[in-house]
């Protein structure tokens, strides 16, 4: 019987999962289907309640994750087909192309120099963010290796001047294309990595037990929220905490999409959403303290910036959260117990006024922002309904994987040898995360 | 040294990502010419297989024993090149990695004779530490598989048993007669719409610890005295009346001492009026089904919370929302009032607040500053709120009221803390070693902690923390051993006065003292920080791989020539080192006035290495270390910030100017603050 555990997920989750399972010795295959682990956390510029930087402390542990014997590291994968056995689970895994000899490529990034073409990043695009077709995940991925995107090598891109474009052959003799700018680039520097020709590759694994890290997703705001579909300075706060990072698309200026302009007055709105048709149904816990978090650093940057956040019930569940709200209090930062109803751009300022109902007083207001962060809330990844398929284990009906008995059996799914971690079980916060990923380690570990 | 020292120096073009800028073939010509150099040569890609391979070769063909290789970062690369050098028969502790193109070639594209200039330092700089290098070890401490778990709660018991599962043992001390901890005390818990029994809940799980042959359980136990560390404790149990109780010895311990309610003496009429209690209390009347004849409860939360001392208690929202149900339950006619702050219910806990107001029961918000008044006048009592909905005060009759209370640490904790040299919080709740990454773990290596022990927990977070904690104990357990890299910590008694300095301040607890104060360093304990060699008054701690000398004589080789116009600029190798690779990716320009000398810790840098480089002419110094609150060794840069102020009144008083010390501390993100303080300090020194 095979003794390694399957990991599907490489966020902060699968990260600790794996760790702990390959250190006490057990072969762990650690899968993601992007191309680096990290996850949500290689995103973010802090973490509540310490202000403690995202990718000072986790990127350390993916070069750990990276250097791990025990550790097999299989980015841009996905899983195809999972067949439980006496002895444990059939795993079939589709590799699918970086377009990449990742043998060969050193991340030196002059493939990326190379490529004339910047598309809006996936994450950062409404506040600015661009990357080229070939691109790395960001500056830490690991593996360290550029990735091309498959838009670019289909000649989808050729309208938007992607070099490829200027094949007329179609000859499928991409070997030795002459053309590709990566290519020449990456040949000039001798290393000869760029594959257009790569094929996806399938992967027959055989593990005792599985573990569910597939993390979580920020909400898209809702058709019409705030607008947010159509004023620029309207974003998430999932696009602000990119504002924010030193290692974001603006280098940690907080400006404004509209003008690239200093934001001074800024408006958070909590719940953004929340009980809307469209919007997140429940409460996602996190969201309080990741506002906290962005006035304070918001102030950090800049103590004349002027911060609101309008808010319904404040959650500060953990240790030390209740103290760094107050941090924000006497940071400054004004929080009005209120619902929003609405939101209008002003055309010439392009300044966000909305008008808001105080629960304290019962009073109407109305109040303009140069900028509005919409704390939108955590839902479940959009991959879990196939995953769930795949494993043949249950969704919630919030999508979330739903454990056997949460109680009883926490971590557990309907099939012997599948465990859950992090937020495939639902909005958690990084510490908790970490937590479920070592109990999840032990599940796997002892399941026999 | 009697040893023939053998420098071989590799130096990588990374295609041209170094060599578009820095005269590669310069660089090797010069690094020939220097002291004890018998190789260098130039590598297109060093790490790729082929010139691995090569310089495996090299190394054997040139009997080479200290191998400097310039490329591009040791936060990436230093792995794959240790193997190699380990993989030619050196020691891998004997190589030096100088990096020349996070710190030279991407971040001074435009100049490149500058740029050559400063990868030749920074080569010598290298080959004067590669010479001084000694052999180092991985250090391993054997670890054996039994476990002592403090406290018999949910946590407890859950960490025993996964323990015991994988045929580990398990010795579990709860101090009260029964295990179970604060469940005993519990009617039901719930979690998303599942709602269980507790004593159900207790009961089979008491079952399952009592009958597996691994686990020991003394109950009514409390602990006399622990000693030893990892693979070595030696508990004793207090003795039951005269004689001495139970020792025994395990290799590592968890911590699940679980909490208790804060009794609000005093406050809301309690103590005073036998009708009002706590939720524990309720928690007590609904196991025994026995509410009287009540009425009228009034339920007030955040009582001793979310104020000036104290946190949100974390749990008091969802319990009073499940206890209002349950009373509910036994009589829908009794009027139930939950009077809060703000409601804490996350997730589906949101339903249980529908089924709540479904049921009838009301919900008053009060401000945060004027908290409910419990009347009790003539037999009677009654609770007066504001509420802010409707803007006024109003008087509701009551014949129970519940507090909610906040929690604090058992009472067993600062004996605890004594005993294992861990910290808590002014409520009790023990200190973990990583708010956010090591949310399991003590700061010493072997003891975990889990559940309540750590700040309040639902019931389904005790359970899969105690199963995380068995997690992380089991691995040294499964392993046999722990084992520390060779960068640690040598005490050389001859000088040392017993001032017990270093003791005190190891945030690993890796010196221990013998009966004459005589510190020694637990070597598998050490993580190599440095902090306690930087303190050492009488200079007697060196950190093997980062000793004074070594690191004196990088000092050295930089200021050789032009001291006045050089920064030595001290690099933690964590976040600050990760601050100047970012700069590096992001290709930030910034002047090349910096040497670079990396550190594991900005605490292992010393006056004495900063005064050293201004006595050698230095423009200025930097030191560079880990945003707060962020520190690879907990605090090591809150001890570099507090000895960088001593350093400059030492500055000041030997004739030095202290303006010319500088400080930052940056984030692994940061690459635009490290790029702006190269930026700002070449202006305020002149040196443009």
């Amino acid at each position: 019987m095979s003794d390694s555990i399957l990991v599907i997920g490489g966020g902060i989750a699968g990260i600790n999962c794996a760790l702990n399972a390959a250190r006490y010795g057990t072969k762990v295959y650690l899968m993601d289907d992007t191309p680096s682990i990290g996850g949500m956390m290689a995103r973010l510029d802090k973490t509540f309640p310490t202000n403690d930087c995202s990718i000072c402390i986790e990127a350390p542990q993916m070069y750990e994750v990276d250097n791990e014997s025990n550790i097999e590291i299989l980015t841009n994968t996905e899983v195809r087909k999972v067949k439980k056995t006496a002895a444990g689970f059939e795993v079939r895994l589709i590799k699918k192309a970086k377009f990449i000899d990742e043998e060969k490529c050193t991340g030196c990034g002059a493939c990326i120099e190379a490529c004339p073409v910047s598309i809006p990043d996936e994450m950062d695009g409404k506040i600015g963010g661009t990357r080229k077709l070939i691109y790395m995940a960001f500056p830490q991925a690991v593996p360290n290796k550029a990735v091309l995107d498959p838009e670019c090598r289909y000649g989808r891109m050729r309208e938007n001047g992607s070099c490829v474009g200027g094949c007329v052959v179609d000859c499928s003799q991409c070997r030795e294309c002459p053309i590709a700018l990566c290519v020449k680039a990456c040949q000039k520097e001798g290393k000869d990595a760029v594959r257009l020709w790569q094929a996806n590759q399938n992967l027959n694994i055989d593990v005792k037990s599985i573990v569910v890290a597939s993390g979580i997703l920020s909400a898209e705001p809702p058709d019409g929220l705030y607008g947010y579909n159509q004023y620029a300075n309207v974003i998430t706060n999932l696009q602000f905490e990119r504002l924010m990072n030193a290692g974001g698309p603006t280098a940690g200026q907080i400006i404004r999409p509209s003008d690239q302009k200093h934001a001074k007055k800024i408006g958070w709105i909590q719940c953004a959403g929340r009980g809307l048709t469209k919007g997140v149904p429940y409460c996602s816990k996190v969201c309080c303290m990741i506002a906290a978090k962005q006035v304070i650093i918001t102030k950090e940057h800049d103590s004349s910036v002027e911060t609101t956040i309008f808010y319904n019930d404040l959650k500060a569940y953990g240790k030390g959260f209740w103290g760094f709200y107050q941090k924000a209090v006497e940071n400054g930062v004004r929080y009005v117990r209120a619902r929003p109803y609405d939101a209008f751009e002003d055309p010439e300022t392009r300044n966000i006024k909305i008008r808001y109902e105080d629960l304290d007083t019962g009073n109407l207001a109305e109040e303009e922002f140069e900028m509005l962060v919409l704390s939108t809330g955590l839902i479940a990844s959009d991959r879990n309904e196939r995953l769930a398929k795949v494993l043949n284990i249950e969704l919630d009906e919030l999508g979330f994987f739903r454990e056997k008995s949460p109680m009883l059996a926490p971590l557990e799914t309907n099939v012997e040898g599948i465990y859950l971690c992090g937020g495939a079980t639902g909005p958690i916060d990084i510490s908790e995360s970490v937590v479920q990923a070592c109990a999840a380690s032990m599940k796997a570990i002892l399941t026999a | 040294m009697t040893e023939d020292v053998r420098v071989g120096v590799f130096v990588c073009d990374c295609g041209s990502n170094i060599a578009g800028v820095v005269n590669v073939p310069e660089v090797v010509e010069y690094s020939r010419g220097l002291k004890n150099v018998v190789f260098a040569d130039e590598g297109k890609w060093s790490c790729s297989v082929d010139a691995l391979s090569a310089m495996q070769e090299s190394i054997k063909e040139h009997e080479i024993n200290r191998v400097v290789i310039a490329s591009c970062t040791p936060r990436t690369h230093e792995p794959l090149f240790k193997a190699t050098v380990k993989g030619a028969g050196l020691n891998p502790y004997l190589l030096e990695f100088v990096s020349i193109r996070e710190q030279v070639s991407w971040v001074h594209m435009n100049e490149p004779e500058v740029a050559t200039e400063k990868a030749k330092d920074l080569v010598k700089m290298g080959v004067a530490k590669a010479i001084l290098l000694e052999e180092g070890e991985e250090i391993r401490l054997p670890v054996g598989r039994e476990c002592m778990i403090i406290g018999g709660g949910m946590a407890g018991m859950n960490a025993a048993l996964n323990i015991a599962d994988q045929g580990f043992n398990a010795i579990i001390v709860e101090k009260e007669p029964v295990l179970g901890g604060l469940l005993n005390r519990i009617s039901t818990i719930s979690h998303d719409r599942e709602q269980i029994p507790a004593s159900e809940i207790v009961k089979k799980r008491v079952e399952l610890v009592e009958a597996h042959p691994n686990i020991k359980v003394y109950t009514g136990a409390e602990i006399e005295s622990v000693k030893g560390y990892i693979g070595n404790y030696r508990v004793a149990l207090k003795g039951n009346g005269n004689g001495s109780g139970p020792a025994f010895e395990v290799s590592t311990v968890i911590v699940a001492t679980g909490m208790k309610e804060m009794e609000p003496a005093g406050q809301f009429e309690y103590g005073k009026d036998p009708r009002v209690i706590t939720q524990l209390q309720l928690e007590d009347k609904l196991k025994n089904n026995d509410l009287g004849g009540i009425k009228n409860v009034v339920v007030i939360n955040c009582v001793n919370s979310k104020n000036e001392t104290r946190g949100c208690c974390s749990i008091g929202c969802p319990v009073s929302v499940k206890n209002a149900l349950a009373i509910k339950e036994i009589n829908s006619d009794i009027n139930v009032h939950i009077l809060y702050r703000d409601l804490s219910m996350i997730r589906q806990e949101g339903e249980a607040l529908e089924k709540a107001k479904a049921a009838g029961i009301r919900f008053v918000r009060f401000p945060d500053d004027r908290y409910p008044d419990v009347m009790s006048d003539n037999g009677e009592l009654g609770v007066r709120v504001y509420d802010v909905l409707i803007g006024r005060d109003f008087t509701m009759p009551s014949d129970l009221v519940v507090l909610t209370t906040g929690f604090m640490g058992d009472d067993t904790v600062d004996q605890i803390k004594g005993h294992l040299k861990v910290s808590s919080n002014a409520d009790g709740f023990f200190q973990e070693r990583h708010v956010k990454l090591g949310p399991l773990d003590f700061p010493a290596d072997g003891i975990s902690l889990c559940g309540c022990a750590k700040s309040p927990k639902t019931f389904k977070e005790s359970c899969e923390e105690g199963i995380g904690a068995a997690m992380r104990v089991s691995i040294p357990m499964n392993k046999g051993f722990i084992e520390a890299e060779g960068i640690v910590a040598d005490i050389n008694l001859a000088d040392c006065n017993a001032c017990g300095l270093c003791y005190k301040r190891c945030p690993y607890n890796a010196i221990e003292l013998d009966a004459d104060k005589n510190p020694r360093v637990i070597k598998a304990l050490c993580k190599g920080c440095g902090l306690c060699a930087a303190d050492c008054p009488k200079e007697c701690i060196t950190i093997v791989h980062y000793s004074d000398e070594q690191i004196l004589a990088q000092v050295e080789a930089a200021l050789e020539e032009n001291p006045a116009k050089k920064i030595i600029a001290f690099v933690c190798h964590w976040c600050a080192l990760g601050g100047v690779d970012m700069a590096g990716v992001s290709r930030l320009q910034y002047p090349a006035n910096a040497r670079l000398i990396r550190v594991m810790c900005s605490a292992r840098v010393s006056i004495r290495m900063v005064e050293h480089a201004f006595k050698l002419g230095a423009a200025g110094v930097l030191v560079a270390g880990c945003e707060f609150p962020t520190c690879h060794y907990i605090t090591g840069n809150y001890a570099a910030e507090t000895r960088l102020k001593r350093a400059k009144k030492k500055l000041a008083r030997d004739g030095y100017d202290p303006e010319k010390l500088w400080n930052v501390w940056c984030s692994a993100a940061d690459g635009p603050k490290f790029a702006k303080t190269m930026r700002d300090m070449v202006k305020a020194l002149e040196l443009e």
